[in-house]
């Protein structure tokens, strides 16, 4: 079943998007833009991922997203106010759509009444209570729908099997929820009383059309919307149903009468049930007693309404389904919007069959999927959401009619909204991509490669070669731009995602904590950003448990009570700064370096800077579990940030200012591929340093050395004193350079500090593609990775951040 | 074919045999990837002395073991007729340097000995030792040749 994989991955991709939006549009609801185009935006989005959940089977995400669904439709319609409660109520339920996306994600099971309350509580709001009362009335799942039972005669003569009645309550899924939708069946549906006329009661015909299943509705569900309305009872219509012979597994026999009784009811509410569905179905609604009141039927297909089928009924046709197609049915795990035409019961197994599925086993006799050649079924399952996917002919489900609102938001303002639909887009396997990517990766090296060959002399011969060379140059580093171009994501995709933690940081902590974003469209490489959010959490976490002061202590101090987080992403030249500001208490620092010495993390007889100290807090063991409580308790996790961030060639630095807040600066390589770099010998060894990190070079001799007591040295650079790192020495490689022969290559490691690294030689710049050395060797330190140089040579590339920790680290040997 | 090394698999070993010196060692040859004439290496810093460095193998960042300052022999100093063997060890590739590639040896895994206790580096690199026409064939326990290669680890 790899197709329905790949329309589940759809489903789940198209899922983290609309989930993003909402949480988006909520921040700018929250923020007070209550207009009705986010409204609908967000009504869209959990529509979409209804639909998608209901042809995937995902009951519990249904039932959920049902409940909230109908909650905004009552919100757009101004039957329910969008009070500040209601906003918090709905972000709460952005996140439980989202565990429940998660959890049909990765198969795990929720708790059975995860979200009950809120379910309650919308509820109660769309029966007009006030949010906050929490005396919420029924939920809905405990309406009484009453089904009445419908005999069909299958031509076992007078007494037909029990169990070839028709029993919605086998239907599973939200069906079982309605826990006494099963017992309270009467046991015989014949006897059933004719209804009484009674003012405020309803007829409704309801016949679905093949396409309303097709898009993952569910007749299920739309009866326990009724339910909300007034006292129930459904009865099923049977008299299209065929013989068994002529029946096809993929057509709608069934439709519904429908008697709905309340003081309050008009045409309008119950039409409104409908308004998702319309036009996959017919629908007739009459107020009993009035002209043209439909007749109360009593819906029983009786024996006269059909030939009774024979008594060895044929069941070849169904059967004739290839095994695989019956259990790729079965795969389907469609427990909700199974609705089976009573065939004999043996084979009901085999006759439930969904009339989604067709779009994968066969093109169904249908005008939805003539006309829609090639739709993917998910993209059928969540057809409102515009998915960016070239459609023949778009496929608008239930675009609601009523307000006018366009398919795709019409706000193109910069505030998060998604782009126009106008925008063309495809959806390409990442991994296509990234062969793209790494052919690139070697075009690039090939052309340097080609370049340096040509010295002087031959440039002057070959001025045309010269030329084209010049021309191949700037080809490449277009194709190379483009292609990461296509890679690159706004970082929206990770940021979105904070805010929920912060919410729940907040609650565990008891602080109070607003959360900024700055930035969040900056793009970066979508490699990158999947690393991303795992540092980001473990940052943010340790902001809010460690760096934020309670309310009580702000207040103490003369702070707002409010403690602020802000994350931001920028673009700075060839790296994106994705920085996490807090305004709380700052690094202890006594503390964390007597514990790094308890460690021995630092020597004793090292005395780091403050910065240096600052550092610590990500040193590998710097922080257990234990040491946490007695410590401010910075550097949980902190070393995983590291570690995580410098795998994706990153580089991480904090600063902290007593009692005023923590900076902790992100510093990432825009691509995971191609690096501009220095060229410089060590000893024998090529080696190249990223130019990002370069500040300038200095020829030794012309540089000032200074003697630090310790027996080091410094570099005397514009009224600054710097670090040096001699590079021979700490590389352990023999050097036959003239000191004043070589070269001083000063560095801006992360934030402030400069080191200056001392190279034999300064071959010169190009570009390289970034190899790993952990895939077949393991982390060297002072070593970021690898390149292959034109020559086919390896050469290492300088960490220069690492080379500067690592001072700090070692004990004074 | 499939038969026969069906067969064979059972109970018998093909093996890459080469030498360091006089001494001959073997690995299957099942891990083998390809084997190279020594073409240089880069040196990697802070690594221990049998870890000769890093070549370029058809794009991806290959190390490469100095079996002979592996098995405490000193480093070996490479010339062109000098092998390196590269080899899978789980997911990755190394190559080690050896003298030269002597053989594809087919030993029944019956005559496979442990190895005699005494040189604890012998035991401590080898799976074990097989005797094939009077020559005596070391085993090679790659994980262990290629663990403890950084100078702090």
């Amino acid at each position: 079943m790899s197709d329905l994989d790949d329309f589940k991955a759809t489903y789940f991709d198209e899922c983290s998007e609309l989930l993003t939006e909402m949480e988006e549009q909520f921040a700018a609801i929250e923020a007070g833009e209550r207009d009705a185009d986010r409204l609908n935006a967000v009504f869209r989005a959990i529509h979409s991922v209804k639909g998608g959940a209901g042809a995937f089977g995902f009951s519990a995400l249904v039932g959920f997203a049902h409940a909230y669904e109908t909650l905004l439709d009552y919100v757009r319609d101004g039957r329910v106010e969008m009070t500040d409660d209601v906003v918090t109520l709905c972000i709460r339920a952005n996140d439980i759509v989202a565990d429940y996306v998660k959890a049909a994600q990765t198969g795990e099971a929720l708790p059975a009444d995860y979200g009950q309350e809120e379910k309650e509580r919308f509820d109660a709001l769309a029966r007009g209570e006030r949010a906050d009362d929490d005396e919420g009335g029924e939920p809905m799942e405990e309406f009484d729908l009453e089904f009445v039972p419908v005999m069909v005669n299958i031509g076992g003569g007078e007494d037909a099997p029990d169990d070839a009645g028709f029993d919605l309550g086998d239907f599973g899924g939200v069906a079982d929820e309605l826990a006494n939708s099963n017992d309270d069946l009467a046991e015989d549906a014949f006897d059933a009383p004719p209804l009484e006329a009674v003012p405020g009661q309803w007829e409704i015909h309801f016949t679905p059309h093949t396409a309303l299943y097709a898009r993952a509705n569910d007749p299920l569900l739309l009866f326990r919307e009724l339910a909300v309305l007034g006292e129930m009872q459904v009865r099923p219509v049977l008299t299209a149903m065929p013989s068994l012979a002529e029946f096809e597994p993929f057509a709608v026999y069934c439709s519904w009468e429908i008697t709905l009784i309340s003081e309050s009811l008009t045409e309008a509410m119950i039409r409104e049930v409908f308004e998702f569905v319309e036009g996959d179905c017919d629908i007739a609604v009459a107020q009993v007693g009035a002209a043209g009141a439909p007749e109360a039927s009593a819906g029983v297909a009786s024996a006269t309404a059909k030939p009774a089928i024979e008594a060895e009924p044929d069941t070849s046709d169904l059967l004739a389904l290839a095994d695989d197609e019956v259990s790729d049915l079965l795969d389907f795990n469609l427990d909700t919007d199974v609705v089976a035409p009573p065939v004999a019961a043996a084979k009901a197994e085999v006759a439930v069959a969904t009339p989604h599925a067709d779009a994968i086993i066969k093109p169904a006799e249908d005008d939805t999927f003539e006309e829609a050649p090639g739709l993917s079924f998910a993209e059928l399952a969540a057809s409102i959401v515009p998915s960016p996917v070239a459609k023949p002919k778009p496929v608008v489900a239930a675009a609601p009619p009523k307000p006018a609102a366009p398919a795709a938001s019409s706000d193109g303002e910069d505030h998060g909204s998604k782009a126009s639909v106008g925008v063309q887009s495809i959806r390409v396997d990442l991994d296509k991509v990234d062969r793209v990517v790494n052919m690139v990766g070697e075009l690039v090296i090939t052309q340097s490669m080609l370049t340096q060959q040509m010295d002087e002399t031959l440039r002057a011969r070959y001025t045309e070669l010269v030329r084209g060379l010049e021309v191949l140059a700037q080809t490449t580093r277009g194709l190379q731009d483009s292609v990461m171009a296509i890679r690159a994501q706004p970082v929206k995709s990770v940021f979105s995602r904070m805010p929920r933690l912060v919410r729940e940081l907040a609650t565990k902590t008891g602080k109070k904590i607003k959360l900024e974003t700055i930035g969040e469209n900056t793009e970066i490489d979508k490699t990158i950003i999947e690393q991303l959010s795992d540092p980001l959490t473990h940052m943010i976490r340790n902001s809010a448990d460690h760096g934020l002061e309670s309310v009580e202590k702000r207040l103490a101090i003369g702070k707002s009570d409010t403690g602020t987080i802000r994350l931001s992403a920028e673009q700075a030249g060839g790296n994106i700064l994705i920085i996490v500001e807090d305004d709380g208490a700052g690094i202890n620092r006594e503390r964390v370096l007597q514990v790094a010495r308890d460690k021995g993390i630092v020597a004793p007889d090292v005395n780091p800077t403050d910065e240096q100290i600052d550092q610590l807090i990500f040193a590998p063991g710097f922080s257990t579990a234990s040491e946490v409580s007695d410590l401010s308790g910075r550097g949980v996790g902190m070393d995983v940030v590291l570690s995580n961030i410098k795998k994706i060639g990153g580089s991480v630095h904090v600063r902290s200012s007593t009692g005023k807040g923590t900076r902790m600066t992100l510093r990432l390589p825009l691509t995971l591929a191609v690096l501009d770099v220095m060229l410089v010998k060590v000893g024998v060894s090529p080696y190249v340093v990223p130019l990002s990190s370069i500040v300038e070079t200095i020829q030794c001799s012309r540089a000032s050395f200074e003697r630090v007591p310790s027996g080091g040295q410094v570099l005397q650079v514009r009224g600054e004193y710097v670090q040096v790192i001699d590079l021979a020495k700490r590389f352990d490689l023999q050097n036959e350079t003239e000191s004043d022969n070589r070269f001083v290559v000063l560095c801006e490691a992360e934030g402030s500090a400069k080191v200056a690294l001392i190279v034999d030689d300064i071959i010169g710049q190009q570009q390289v593609v970034i190899k790993s050395l952990e895939e077949n060797f393991e982390r060297v330190d002072g070593i970021a990775g690898g390149t292959i140089l034109g020559d086919g040579n390896v050469a290492l590339i300088v960490d220069v951040q690492g080379l500067k920790t690592t001072i700090v680290h070692k004990n004074a040997a | 074919m499939a038969d026969k090394s069906a067969v064979a698999a059972q109970n018998s070993l093909q093996l890459i045999a080469f030498s360091i010196g006089e001494q001959t060692y073997g690995v299957e040859i099942t891990t083998v990837r390809e084997i190279r004439a020594w073409n240089g290496a880069t040196p990697l810093p802070n690594t221990r002395e049998f870890v000769r460095g890093v070549i370029n193998l058809r794009g991806t960042i290959v190390p490469i073991f100095d079996l002979r300052a592996r098995f405490g022999d000193g480093q070996t100093s490479p010339t062109k007729n000098h092998v390196v063997v590269v080899m899978s060890v789980g997911d990755k590739w190394v190559g080690i340097l050896v003298d030269a590639v002597s053989d594809i040896l087919t030993v029944s895994k019956d005559d496979i000995h442990n190895v005699p206790e005494g040189n604890s580096i012998d035991t401590e690199l080898l799976n074990g030792i097989v005797t094939h026409e009077s020559r005596m064939v070391g085993l090679i326990d790659l994980h262990a040749v290629v663990s403890g290669a950084k100078l702090d680890g």
